[in-house]
């Protein structure tokens, strides 16, 4: 790419990633690539550099990516593990803290917040329990957070200056997900069974917060999109009356908050979603990404939403760290065809794995050249 | 064959209907074997409605929660009786991945199902599992990992059980989220098990239990 006109290229990208969006059929496929682990293995880079050291972490995220081949975005070019226990309200083993300095950061679930929480956040207020939560069971996280918020900017100008678009700086989520990380998946899903009305009440309390939280993040750093991310909470995991119930309506307010912010809502869902598939028709058209992961049957969301919601993923995990290039540009290919080649964004299932190996990521990238 | 009221109530998921009917039997005078047994009958109408496509993980965890309280003041009792297990599995979260939820999901649904469980816990030494099944003699061994990193960590797991001449003794199981087929391949596992009941499943038959 080396001479090209850098705006210029910002503006192409963009535009390709755009038109995605709006259902339209770029002049090629574009590309968003994701996850913080396999750039730093990538660059022989310790894994400290990505988890906990931010201002280091997008400059490494940025050149890994972008020395594959021409990309169209980079999802999250951002990072810090502190974005973790934020949303998940759960503790993480970081590199060079609890772990060795070169291994990958695992979320370490306990069973920090109790069911005494929803009294209290009903009582407290969301906010102010939110922030004493984060004090008392997690010191620290809410001071490397306020750290990496600062590498925010220059990472989104780092990728802006070679014409790649940041597409989904920070993350976000409704109080399911936080809850269920908090209280541990196996104890939320009893808590759902047996104090579903309080729960419902503490959501509903959380929800505004999380709203104007996100907001704020989109108006400070002028986020093109970001994600609105979804995890435990996955159909292949709860009944539809409790989805329908504790997921779903959060989802769409979170959604219209963000469109009404100008910002594009990525649905990072991870796990299996494929059971309510037809339900995201109720989102506005053509305004968001439904980012998955490979657990979701993505072919089935092309046939329920293809006309409906853009479509971005989702080269598994596996087959990157297992697989051959020819495996992988084969799958590539495959989702061109049958997903794209108009409303759709190829990238990995989720991130590409730590021990992707080169040659597949590669494979990945010039399947769309 | 119908389901006796207590197994109807588990399978239901009524909680205070099961755990009156357990009380109402212990004070008849009733064995806390055969009591188990139909909270365990329960338990496969909630298998069975799992497969069904009626209930979910959810359901799954809060039917094997119904289980042990329903089942607690049975504990005594059962210290004394035989216990009612059709076989035993060890189970594992493979070396350096410390993730313990879909594990602890897997040996909360099997035990509720009549098999034992013996947990090792997370990020398992290779080495651990060969002296469990040495000193369990289990027919089922269940790895379970979140991380593709540690694909290879399952596989020297499995290769280090094989070395100990133990391989031809179990069937080893296999899940987590990144697993699949070819993971179950790679590693040199006998089986992929998408869901906790899938396991439960394969385990019963593997066991040879109706």
């Amino acid at each position: 790419m080396a001479g090209e006109n850098r705006p210029e290229l910002y503006e192409l990208h963009e535009k390709r990633l755009r038109d995605a969006i709006a259902l339209k059929t770029p002049d090629r496929v574009p590309l968003a690539l994701n996850g913080p682990a396999w750039p730093a293995r990538a660059l022989g880079e310790e894994m400290t550099q990505v988890a906990t050291n931010p201002m280091r972490a997008y400059q490494i995220i940025i050149q890994a990516y972008s020395s594959l081949g021409e990309i169209e975005a980079i999802q999250s070019p951002a990072y810090d593990v502190s974005t973790l226990p934020i949303m998940w309200l759960s503790r993480v083993k970081a590199p060079g803290r609890e772990l060795p300095v070169d291994e990958i950061w695992q979320v370490d679930e306990a069973e920090l917040m109790t069911v005494d929480d929803y009294d209290a956040i009903l009582r407290e207020g969301f906010g102010p329990w939110w922030e004493r939560y984060m004090h008392e069971r997690l010191p620290g996280v809410l001071e490397d957070f306020q750290e990496f918020t600062k590498s925010i900017p220059p990472a989104i100008q780092a990728c802006r200056d070679i014409g790649v678009a940041p597409l989904a700086p920070a993350a976000c989520t409704i109080p399911y997900e936080y809850f269920c990380g908090g209280r541990s998946m196996k104890e939320f899903m009893l808590d759902l069974f047996r104090h579903g009305d309080k729960v419902q009440a503490a959501m509903d309390e959380a929800l505004p917060f999380l709203i104007e939280q996100m907001r704020g993040l989109i108006r400070t750093f002028d986020f093109m999109g970001l994600w609105i991310g979804g995890w435990r909470s996955a159909s292949e995991f709860i009944a539809p009356r409790l989805w329908n119930r504790f997921v779903f309506p959060y989802y769409q307010k979170m959604v219209d908050a963000a469109l009404e912010e100008n910002a594009i809502p990525i649905l990072h869902f991870d796990a299996n979603w494929t059971r309510d598939l037809e339900r995201l028709r109720e989102m506005p058209k053509g305004k968001c990404i439904l980012a998955l992961d490979s657990k979701t049957d993505i072919f089935k969301a092309k046939e329920l939403l293809g006309d409906h919601m853009c479509i971005m993923g989702d080269v598994p995990p596996a087959l990157f760290s297992l697989g051959t290039p020819d495996e992988v540009t084969a799958y590539c290919r495959r989702l061109i065809n049958e997903v794209g080649p108009g409303g759709f964004i190829l990238s990995s299932g989720c991130d590409v794995p730590v021990d992707a190996q080169y040659d597949n990521v590669k494979a990945m990238v010039e399947a769309v050249a | 064959m119908i389901p006796s009221p207590l197994a109807q109530a588990v399978g239901d998921l009524d909680e205070q209907t099961a755990v009156t009917l357990v009380e109402e039997k212990l004070a008849k005078g009733e064995a806390a074997l055969s009591i188990l047994e139909e909270l365990q009958a329960g338990m496969s109408v909630v298998g069975e409605r799992f497969e069904g496509g009626e209930y979910y993980l959810s359901e799954l965890i809060y039917a094997a929660d119904i289980f042990k309280k329903a089942g607690a003041p049975l504990q005594e009792e059962l210290k004394s009786a035989a216990p009612a297990t059709s076989g035993t599995l060890v189970l594992g979260t493979v070396k350096n991945d410390i993730h313990d939820f879909g594990k602890d999901i897997v040996a909360t649904v099997m035990s509720s199902n009549g098999i034992k469980v013996v947990d090792l816990g997370v990020n398992v030494e290779h080495q651990a599992f060969v002296t469990a099944i040495r000193e369990h003699s289990p027919q089922l061994v269940g790895m379970s990992c979140l991380l593709t990193t540690v694909f290879d960590d399952m596989k020297e797991a499995i290769q280090t059980i094989k070395e100990a001449g133990l391989r031809d003794q179990v069937k080893i199981l296999i899940g987590g989220g990144p697993v699949d087929e070819a993971t179950r391949e790679y590693v040199g596992a006998d089986y992929y098990c998408r869901t906790a009941q899938d396991g439960v499943v394969v385990a019963k038959q593997i066991l040879g239990v109706e």
